[in-house]
């Protein structure tokens, strides 16, 4: 297999609410990354998008693009696998490059969320779940994210407290993003131990509040890679490599885990991407993970093997996870700063990996020239996972 | 009328009961299984009070969980107090109108006091 580079990178504008169509939304972040890149010229571009057909009244979106930006005669599809999709397009795109099919592969990730009422978002979100067993209770994934911290309280000591903690790491480093959606600082008084924390901040699936949630975000974000061969002949950007990938799975619905705290796709992900990148946990210096809710940071950090069970809320507490600590994460903000468009997500992790591990990252630039950065782009409730490990060469 | 009780299906090869059903047993592979009566009680294993429930169900506050039944778990509405719902609870399935979908009632297990 021929080694993979990332070549460009681009998000667009700020994410938040987007008035034009979700093509033009995708356009701009796509001629980010051509920008970036310094080139367009692409054999193959992969759209990822959760929700266009049922919410936009859009779907083949690959082909829409590339209609849109004369990418032609560049071929494309879409990809659609839940909040995984981007992370999944950008594996994808690494299978056609590393095998010879293709040179060069743009990679489009996004959702406009927002055109749509709150229930139907969350109800668009819940049809992930299983049908017959979990959807026509009225299963949403606020629930599900509920239900997970409501085992993790119990049995590991983690708090409202603990979690509000990753709420304000990562609202701080959205500020220094201009990329998030959301750029506003928290404090712990604010959302939790005031009086008025109870009106900022009210429970909306116990114990579960609204600050422990990503926000409903209109985004794009795109990436274009390439052969590290042809990397080396027109880049010069710092090659990024793209080192690892890994893909895991688990049942559908959640009940049916021996342990639901346990998210053996991350793990299988992780191992995947670790073997391929023959790279060990300590020897990665920072990384962006899917907390659509708060618990999820602390349970995928776990699952991925980066802290011991149960012990992800610790570091938290002592400020191992923030930009200047000993492993930062999601120094972009995250899915809580950065917005959640679900299809944009994994894309746009791999747009904060590249930024910073060149050096790019403004303010929020972690220290000491990161090397190996780590994504975990999650699925369903955790049924489909995909890992991304990126080096600078 | 008889009272409806949770289903799980049982294997026929390795005799491994699931729910909900697959094609093939997650243990073994074997595509046929049989329909077995689970225990209608069980014990909550975690939940929470969703405070804004999705489209079709018109409540102001749902309380879903988990149950545990012994070989295979369930995921339902549970009809309670909020102030009474404890991990590790006893809970009894009845069969209720759960939801409203595509402008259609549909019928599941509702979880309260045995």
């Amino acid at each position: 297999m021929r080694d993979v580079a990332i070549i460009g990178v681009g998000m667009g504008r700020r994410w938040g609410r987007y008035e034009g169509s979700l093509i033009e939304m995708m356009a701009e972040a796509s001629l980010d990354a051509i920008e970036d890149a310094d080139t367009d010229q692409i054999d193959a571009l992969f759209v990822a998008n959760m929700g266009a057909g049922r919410i936009n009244n859009q779907t083949a979106l690959g082909s829409a693009l590339i209609d849109y930006l004369n990418l032609f005669p560049a071929v494309g599809a879409s990809i659609e696998n839940g909040p995984a999709s981007g992370g999944t397009a950008a594996r994808i795109g690494y299978m056609a490059i590393a095998s010879g099919i293709h040179d060069c592969v743009m990679v489009t990730g996004g959702e406009k969320m927002r055109v749509a009422p709150g229930p139907v978002v969350t109800d668009f979100i819940a049809t992930m779940s299983h049908p017959q067993a979990e959807y026509i209770y009225g299963i949403t994934f606020p629930a599900l994210g509920a239900m997970l911290a409501r085992i993790y309280f119990n049995k590991y000591g983690v708090t409202s407290e603990d979690l509000a903690r990753i709420a304000i790491k990562n609202h701080t480093n959205g500020l220094k993003n201009p990329h998030a959606h959301i750029q506003q600082k928290i404090t712990m008084e604010g959302i939790l131990t005031s009086r008025e924390a109870k009106i900022n901040n009210p429970i909306i699936a116990d114990p579960l509040h609204l600050y422990d949630m990503c926000p409903v975000t209109d985004g794009a974000a795109s990436i274009i890679m390439c052969s590290m061969e042809k990397a080396q002949e027109i880049s010069e950007k710092p090659l990024i490599r793209l080192a690892g990938t890994g893909q895991g799975m688990d049942t559908m619905a959640v009940h049916e885990r021996e342990d639901p705290t346990f998210l053996k796709a991350v793990t299988h992900a992780s191992d995947q991407a670790f073997s391929m990148a023959e790279l060990k946990r300590e020897n990665i210096d920072f990384a962006e993970v899917h907390n659509a809710f708060e618990i999820l940071e602390l349970a995928e950090l776990e699952s991925a093997g980066f802290f011991e069970r149960g012990k992800a809320h610790l570091a938290v507490r002592n400020g191992e996870t923030e930009i200047f600590g000993r492993f930062p994460v999601n120094p972009s903000g995250g899915l809580k700063a950065r917005g959640h468009p679900v299809g944009a997500t994994g894309v746009a992790q791999l747009c904060e990996l590249v930024w910073q591990l060149r050096g790019e990252a403004g303010e929020r630039q972690i220290p000491n020239n990161p090397k190996h950065a780590y994504a975990v782009n999650f699925g369903g409730f955790g049924n489909n996972v995909v890992v991304t490990i990126l080096s600078r060469v | 009328m008889v009272e409806k009780v949770p289903i799980g299906y049982k294997c026929l090869n390795c005799g491994e009961v699931h729910y909900p059903k697959h094609g093939r047993c997650l243990q073994c592979k074997h595509r046929d299984f049989e329909e077995v009566e689970l225990p209608s009680e069980g014990s909550l294993v975690t939940y929470t009070i969703l405070k804004a429930p999705p489209t079709g169900i018109d409540k102001s506050s749902l309380i879903l969980g988990i149950i545990d039944l012994g070989e295979v778990r369930y995921t339902g509405q549970l009809e309670l107090e909020p102030e009474d719902v404890q991990l590790g609870m006893k809970l009894k399935a009845v069969w209720r109108k759960v939801r409203v979908i595509d402008g259609k009632s549909v019928s599941g297990f509702v979880w309260t006091h045995p």
